[in-house]
């Protein structure tokens, strides 16, 4: 294993870049935001690829005929995370989910993200597949979305005539659509400095543990004492996009919590998705389970299981 | 009987370290000189007129060799009923029909070409479900039979019927009759290797196929006949099955993808692959057998069994398999799982424009005992008498004929239930009413179940041979070729065979070779199904060994004493100093015993000399390399004592052993949700002798785990005829996480006098009650009764808010 | 167990059988194709031998190993990464390449089931494992999850069952209910750590 892997230059684009046509598209690879840029101008209907994880397989399928696919991979800027002036993070868009897992300001300051990174796809999958490409692919399931919500993060879209930068909520549109522009980079995800002392967990709802999330919930609660002082709460696979469940986040800020409450977040946020009945589960159901989760996530983060008296 | 040298002991398979290495070779690693890629049309249509078929776009596709459809081949029909086409004239019934068929020099202008063809129909009405297809003046899914007689309804005509005791009257003198309704779905085989074939021509004449089969010699038949409907009389056809990735069952039939590989292979004069895309496999591959069981069940006040009357509907699709047969062995538990007194059995087989189903491991099995072993826990239930002790009072007994006239020889299913009880802490767990699980809100409960089947454990005769032959080849340094024409297809057929060979023989399992699977080299087998490979492969060698070893000793008279000569001299060059005993060798090999073991030669009543031990090796090269020489094989072909039944009436004693056992489910129900959680899974079965703990374990795991899926996540989806989640994306197998949970295997080992060292077969044993097992756990946490496989949250959820209603 | 066949050339090599009839492993593709295509080269290490290949835009690693490389160990299972059939090591580390775009590959090493165990046939430490602890049956998905299992190992020395269980999430078996598989990865963990057999 070592033997195959040992003194292999990293990331090596050597000589043979640019267009080659082949059957119905050219693959591109550049190594500057700039000559990506070019490209997109160059090819209208360029697909852009990051991990590629979900892009070649649809190529392949022929549900995508793009003109041309341009590559993210080789960009540099576009890799890697930074720790931002007021101790937000600044995520690079094609840094592979894995590698993002291995960092540990990622793990100790976001561990909402770290937890729905940990179970997003396969081992194989997250050593490829990155944050942008999930984001962009706009999946009403994608995992990385409810917990990047709730903590309100920020994306960073870069053509050749700017730079902007947007809520991640506003960022999603509709099931496969983004407000990213066909001209556009997603280059960056910016997390703001995490709230000091916040609770969290993600619940991925599945049949088994190598699935797509049924729904998904991700709850993030600053607490003092028993009084709520900060909730953000988002879930995925309930509507055309993943949502944060504002109504929620409204009614339990100031409160104390109690069990009560915490029925009453749960039967709000039912309320607040709108989740269709498809071939991977029903309406009914999933409405169900953004309810039982939220409230068992609020009842786990307040402890009030133990203050219950319950062993 | 000396101990067993290696037939009981934990032992690596010997085809592990080649497939360790990636060296095993698959049908998709093979390939031929000049090869063609074929590609299938299919249907666009579950039900349809085909109007026309242009395919002139597709032969303009660079690389393209033969475009076949039905309009420029003759009319060829295949299937267990020659119902089905393999290109379709008229019109379609699944979304799966083959419409044409490409071949080209590589698979993507394979692909475009089949992308280019263009049919057009003209959509008809459909029947997708039975009780449809079943309605006066349904629309036919066949409007005539293979004869060309007019169909006048979609019943398949193939009965399935059993009658015994007086049905009426046990019902009336019942206590207790509980009734249900049970249904399970469409399940993918879900080999990890897909479908697939290549086949050949050579110039004169004759067919080679590499076929991912378990039926070479069935498949060798059905292209012989398919040649010389073609017209291609006096060819011979040679099956070769390449290491299968898989099977369960999908390889029980010769499909249409394998007659259009043949067509394309005669038309362009190349060999031609077709190999299915996963996409394919789930959505043009027949999967499980599909039905719904309506069962009643009867009990005095004691809680012994009156009547059992058992009604299946089976969902059919558009052509018949062999699969279809399911009900020959779904007899066998509806008549004997359990003592029953008076039995009323009917199967009704439905065409409908579903994708056509086929084989999976259990057969028809995992299907009814669904239905009888939920149902008993009901009529338990209702009787107020434990689950378990109901089981135990029903229990089958060794020796006894069962209402189906299956003649039971050994039967551990009294010892299964009472371990399985006794691994749960049954007696203590069951006493109370089930125990919520501590915690505020957690709304979960546990409970515990368990559910029992018998199954054919000593071959099953649903063909007129029910036979298997091997042939042992000795070669000149020692080792047995073996030739057997069954199926290695991972359960570990090679494993048994390599350890049956060396006990049997008396060589060390190293020099046993186990040859590929092809009808040009090995006896005729009718295939491996009906968990009988391992069971039939060892009977059969235990046949031939046994002839090796007579010639071997009766050579050894003349041959053994100048061998043993030799080796003394040998041994005498090294220690010079050596006496050797008093010991009238020649004198010894005219009157004494011979015996064969770990590859020596030796008189049982010699001294302990080590050069008295003669090397099987240098014995045969000694009978080989001299005049009149001789080289040794055997060939043994046994076909065992077993009934074809009547199936028609339900008689008949289908095995020559059966397979019993038990299995128990811990699970913790989440009531506000439908979750349902697997924490323990015990598994007691009577599987005969052990052959090799190692793959025995490895048929047991495995099994659990399709158990495992069919009960709670599996589940081919369609809508109106077509397949909605042909992806693992949608279907779902279990992972090694849902896996997690502790397994206990435990095996109650009767030493069966029909079966090879004892043993029987078990290759589908472990999957047959596990859905059950855990739909009873079910019930004992949380008091619903769930009908329909799989148990998934939402069901179960529904069924827990009809409870409070 | 006596290796049947000794050697470790690539698995294109063809085999004798008793009528020439064996079919060899599929090789490179034949190159006629329907449209205009130019392909580049790309340069990579595989099992620790640098070799250049010719690359289309739409090839995924898995058809460069398996078609011109002739390493047809890794197998295709669903092409859509979804059953861990075609796991192999990327730099080290687990990918499906059945979703790697082959254009990617240049200047990467990779380690396919061929390229572990020793040059002279000896398997690997998990492969052997895998051998001795029945976790192998019908074996398409074994060198994947082998792989898996070595990638798994390396980060994780000495894996809880969850965390083994979490490494082979992403690898489907079919046969074996996984816990052979299981066992296996454990063993060889545990020989690692000079822990002998367990």
């Amino acid at each position: 294993m070592t033997r195959a892997a040992a003194g292999v230059p990293r990331c090596a684009p050597r000589g043979k870049r640019g267009a080659v046509a082949t059957s119905g598209f050219a693959y591109h690879r550049p190594t500057t935001l700039r000559e990506a840029w070019r490209l997109l101008a160059e090819h209208p209907g360029a697909a852009l690829l990051a991990g590629g994880t979900d892009l070649l397989v649809r190529i392949r399928a022929r549900e995508l005929q793009p003109s041309a696919v341009v590559s993210l991979r080789s960009i540099p800027e576009l890799a890697g995370a930074a720790a931002e002036r007021g101790g937000g993070l600044r995520l690079g868009a094609a840094t592979p989910v894995a590698d993002l897992l291995r960092r540990a300001t990622v793990v100790r300051r976001y561990p909402l993200l770290a937890q729905a990174l940990r179970v997003m796809a396969s081992p194989q999958i997250r050593n490829v597949a990155t944050l942008g490409g999930n984001l962009c692919n706009a999946s009403p399931c994608a995992d990385t979305a409810p917990p990047l919500l709730a903590y309100e993060a920020r994306v960073e879209l870069r053509s050749a005539r700017g730079r902007r930068e947007l809520p991640l909520e506003e960022f999603f549109r509709g099931p496969g659509t983004t407000a990213r522009r066909a001209s556009e980079i997603l280059t960056a995800v910016r997390l703001p400095a995490p709230p000091p002392g916040a609770r969290v967990l993600f619940h991925k709802q599945r049949r088994v543990h190598l699935d797509l999330a049924l729904a998904s919930v991700a709850v993030l609660l600053r607490l003092q004492g028993t009084t709520c002082r900060r909730a953000r709460l988002a879930a995925g696979s309930v509507g055309p996009t993943p949502l944060r469940l504002r109504a929620v986040e409204r009614f339990l800020e100031g409160r104390i919590l109690t069990e009560e409450v915490a029925v009453e977040a749960g039967r709000l946020a039912a309320t607040a998705v709108s989740p269709i009945t498809d071939l991977r589960s029903t309406a009914d159901w999933r409405r169900r389970i953004v309810e039982v989760r939220v409230r068992r996530a609020l009842v786990e983060l307040a402890g009030l299981e133990r203050a219950g008296g319950a062993p | 009987m000396t101990a067993r040298r290696h037939i009981g002991k934990a032992t690596p398979r010997p085809d592990g370290p080649d497939k360790a290495a990636g060296r095993a070779l698959y049908i998709h690693d093979l390939a031929r000189p000049g090869m063609l890629y074929g590609k299938v049309k299919f249907s666009e249509h579950a039900h349809a007129r085909i109007r026309s078929i242009d395919t002139a776009a597709a032969e303009r596709v660079r690389g393209v060799r033969a475009v076949l459809t039905a309009r420029n081949t003759p009319e060829l029909r295949f299937g267990f009923l020659r119902d089905n086409l393999v290109l379709k004239r008229d019109k379609v019934r699944q979304f799966r029909d083959e419409v044409a068929a490409v071949a080209a020099v590589d698979p993507e202008a394979a692909a475009e070409a089949v992308d280019r063809i263009r049919v057009e129909y003209e959509p008809l009405a459909g029947v997708f479900t039975p009780e449809e297809a079943l309605r006066d003046g349904a629309p036919l899914v066949h409007e005539a039979d293979p004869q060309g007689r007019p169909r006048r309804d979609n019943r398949v005509p193939l009965r399935f019927h059993h009658e015994s005791g007086d049905l009426a009257a046990a019902e009336r003198a019942s206590r207790h009759v509980v009734e249900g309704t049970f249904s399970t779905p469409r399940i993918q085989q879900g080999c990890m290797g897909t479908a697939g074939c290549i086949a050949e021509f050579d110039r004169r004449g004759h067919l080679t196929i590499w076929a991912k089969t378990q039926i070479p010699f069935l498949a060798q038949r059905d292209f012989t006949r398919f040649l010389a409907d073609l017209g291609l009389g006096e060819r011979d056809v040679r099956v070769i099955v390449p290491t299968l990735g898989g099977a369960f069952g999908s390889g029980l039939d010769t499909h249409a993808y394998e007659y259009l590989a043949i067509l394309l292979a005669w038309k362009a004069g190349r060999a031609v692959k077709i190999v299915y895309t996963r996409e394919e496999e789930f959505a043009c591959l027949s999967p499980r057998q599909c039905t719904v069981t309506r069962i009643a069940q009867g009990c005095d006040a004691e809680g012994r069994l009156t009547f059992r009357r058992v009604d299946v509907l089976q969902d059919n699709g558009a052509y018949t398999s062999w699969g279809a047969t399911y009900p020959s062995v779904m007899m066998v538990p509806v008549t004997s799982l359990y003592r029953v007194p008076a039995v009323h059995f009917d199967a009704q087989i439905v065409y409908t424009n579903n994708t056509y189903c086929q084989a999976m491991r259990g057969y028809g099995n995992p299907e009814v005992n669904w239905a009888i072993e939920s149902n008993l826990d009901d009529l338990a239930h209702a009787a107020g008498i434990d689950p378990l002790e109901v089981r135990l009072r029903n229990c089958n007994e060794p020796g006894e004929v069962t209402p189906m006239g299956l003649k039971v020889g050994t039967c551990g299913l009294r010892e299964c239930l009472e371990r399985t009880a006794a691994r749960l802490d049954w007696p203590a767990r069951r006493a109370g009413p089930s125990k919520p699980v501590a915690g505020v809100g957690t709304g979960k409960r546990r409970g515990l179940g368990l559910a029992s089947l018998c199954h054919v454990g000593g071959s099953g005769r649903i063909y007129r041979s029910d036979a298997s032959g091997v042939v042992l080849r000795l070669d000149d340094f020692g080792f047995v070729h073996a030739h057997y024409g069954g199926v290695e297809m991972g359960q570990g057929l090679h494993s048994v065979l390599t350890l049956a060979v060396a006990e049997a023989l008396g060589v060390r399992p190293e020099k046993v070779i186990v040859g590929p699977t092809d009808t040009a080299h090995c006896p005729w087998d009718v295939g491996t199904h009906a968990s009988r490979g391992a069971f039939m492969a060892c009977t059969a060698v235990l046949r031939a060994a046994d002839e090796l070893r007579r010639r071997i000793f009766e050579l050894a008279r003349a041959a053994y004493p100048a061998e043993a000569e030799a080796a003394l001299a040998r041994h005498r060059r090294r220690d010079p100093e050596y006496r050797p005993p008093d010991f009238d060798v020649a004198e010894a090999a005219r009157s004494g015993t011979f015996e064969l073991q770990d590859g020596f030669l030796f008189l049982r009543e010699a001294p302990p000399e080590p050069w008295l031990r003669v090397e099987l090796a240098r014995f045969l090269r000694a009978v080989h390399f001299r005049e009149g020489g001789e080289m040794l094989s055997a060939e043994s072909f046994v076909d065992p004592p077993t009934q074809l039944p009547d199936f028609e009436r339900g008689f008949g004693n289908l095995s020559a052993a059966y397979a019993y056992g038990t299995q128990g489910a811990e699970v913790e129900v989440d009531e506000e949700t439908g979750e349902v959680r697997v924490l323990r899974l015990v598994a007691v079965h009577d599987v005969g002798a052990v052959l090799n703990p190692q793959t025995l374990a490895g048929q047991m795991y495995g099994a659990l785990a399709q158990g495992l899926g069919y009960a709670l996540y599996e589940e081919v989806l369609s809508e109106r005829g077509r397949i909605l989640n042909p992806d693992f994306r949608d279907y779902k197998l279990p992972t090694a996480h849902e896996l997690g949970m502790p397994i206990e295997l435990e095996f109650v080992e009767p030493d069966e006098p029909a079966g090879p060292f004892g043993a029987k077969g078990v290759g589908e044993s472990g999957l047959v009650p596990t859905a059950p097992a855990i739909a009873n756990a079910i019930h004992d946490a949380v008091g619903v009764r769930l009908y329909d496989l799989p148990l998934r949250p939402e069901r179960v959820l529904e069924a827990l808010r009809k409870r409070r209603v | 167990m006596k290796p049947r066949k000794t050697g470790r050339g690539p698995a294109t090599e063809p085999r004798a059988s008793a009528r020439g009839h064996t079919p060899r492993a599929s090789g490179k593709r034949p190159t006629t194709t329907t449209s205009t295509t130019t392909t580049t080269l790309v340069e990579l290490v595989v099992n620790g031998a640098k070799v250049e290949v010719p690359v289309e835009a739409t090839d995924r690693l898995l058809d460069v190993l398996r078609g011109p490389l002739g390493l047809t160990g890794t197998k295709e299972g669903c092409g859509a990464g979804e059953c861990g059939a075609c796991t192999v090591l990327v730099d080290g580390r687990a990918v499906n390449a059945c979703l790697y775009p082959a254009r990617e590959i240049e200047g990467r090493a990779v380690t396919t089931i061929e390229g572990l165990g020793e040059p002279s046939g000896a398997l690997s430490d998990v492969q052997q494992a895998f051998v001795e602890r029945g976790a192998i049956q019908c074996g398409f998905c074994s060198p994947g999850m082998i792989l898996a299992a070595t990638a798994l190992l390396a980060e994780h020395p000495e894996p809880t069952d969850e965390q083994i269980r979490d490494g082979l999430v992403g690898n489907l078996c079919r046969c074996t209910g996984y816990v052979q598989i299981v066992e296996a990865v454990r063993t060889a963990a545990a020989r690692r750590a000079g822990g002998g057999t367990r």
